[in-house]
């Protein structure tokens, strides 16, 4: 009778436990339109508080995660480039957009919703570097338009690499003229041309 | 009675019980204003694959087979629903912006291309969901398509 009633209450709990995940589900259709629109919220906040500290518009430290993951792709380290999309991750959420105009903010609102994406999967996918990779291709379009929109404040150069992705080619953001290879890695580091130089 | 039968009958009716307890279902028969339809033109034969091979996972709208109400099935399938509408959800297509509607598209191409999706799970259970290559060609070609219209929106 023990063994009874002992089985009812682990299934009791295990129902229990997924019985609470399965009414979440109920509300997932208007919940996930309003996680994107929560972070940028709560980023918002953050931007508040320490206003006064700072009021200037810098990418400087989304620019330097994003640098620090090419290099690591350019050594096929799946490991550092999760550790920097993390990195940048974070510092999507805590820039500082005080300083920001109406215009700018909807675009840096735009860009950031989208670039936190590709770095929380390329933070998650260590040990699939070719998914990481594909995500990499994406958030390059992604920064290079923050680069254009708000500057890098240092010396870039946007390169090209023509055979990635079957041919159809991919690009990247580089703080160096040599080209290093972010998507063929090791296997092909001078493959590429630079596109254009950005100041 | 021995411990054992004890245990078999415990865990059977554990089992007849949870029977009881079923997850909300994720059916939705209006078509929203966000949808994929009403963003990108979706063809007709684009849009049969998406119903068979996507759909029940990446909508409002799930086709429930009969067994998926036996228990804890219900569950798991709830959960796959829930994930997969987190990552991408056409019901609800239109509420992103055209930026992140692009990377959608790119991502759909780039999960067909590394065969992730349908997930092999989802596959064993929904033998017609399997997608032959020539329908994988033809969803990558639609994606890649649509997000050219997208682009140019822009």
């Amino acid at each position: 009778m023990k063994n009874i009633i002992l089985g009812l209450a682990v299934l009791t709990t295990v129902f229990a436990a997924c019985n609470n995940s399965s009414t979440d589900t109920k509300d997932n259709t208007t919940s996930d339109a309003q996680s994107t629109n929560m972070t940028v919220d709560t980023s918002a906040n953050k931007v508040s508080a320490n206003a006064e500290t700072k009021a200037t518009v810098s990418i400087a430290e989304i620019l330097s995660d994003y640098l620090k993951m090419k290099n690591a792709f350019a050594k096929d380290n799946d490991k550092d480039a999760a550790a920097a999309g993390n990195e940048m991750l974070k510092a999507f959420t805590s820039f500082n957009k005080t300083a920001l105009t109406p215009d700018q903010a909807k675009i840096y609102n735009d860009i950031a919703d989208d670039a936190s994406e590709h770095a929380e999967h390329i933070g998650a996918n260590a040990g699939n570097i070719k998914h990481q990779r594909e995500h990499f291709e994406m958030l390059s379009k992604d920064i290079y338009a923050l680069v254009k929109t708000f500057g890098g404040g240092q010396k870039l150069y946007y390169d090209h690499c023509p055979m990635y992705n079957d041919g159809k080619g991919a690009n990247w953001l580089s703080e160096t003229k040599e080209i290093s290879n972010p998507y063929l890695g090791k296997a092909m580091p001078t493959c590429g041309t630079v596109k254009e130089e950005l100041k | 009675m021995t411990v054992k039968k004890k245990i078999v009958i415990g865990l059977f009716i554990g089992f007849i019980a949870i029977q009881f307890i079923q997850p909300a279902r994720n059916k939705s028969n209006s078509i929203l204003p966000t949808d994929i339809e009403k963003i990108v033109a979706v063809p007709a034969n684009v849009s049969g694959i998406l119903k068979t091979s996507c759909n029940d996972c990446h909508s409002n709208n799930t086709q429930y087979p009969w067994y998926s109400s036996i228990q804890p099935g219900a569950w798991i399938m709830a959960s796959h629903i829930k994930n997969g509408k987190a990552m991408l959800n056409f019901s609800q297509f239109g509420e992103l912006s055209n930026r992140k509607q692009q990377s959608k598209l790119q991502e759909l191409i780039n999960q067909l291309k590394d065969d992730e999706m349908p997930i092999l799970s989802y596959k064993l259970i929904h033998r017609n969901a399997d997608l032959t290559p020539a329908q994988k060609t033809i969803l990558m070609n639609w994606a890649a398509s649509a997000k050219d219209s997208l682009s140019a929106n822009n």
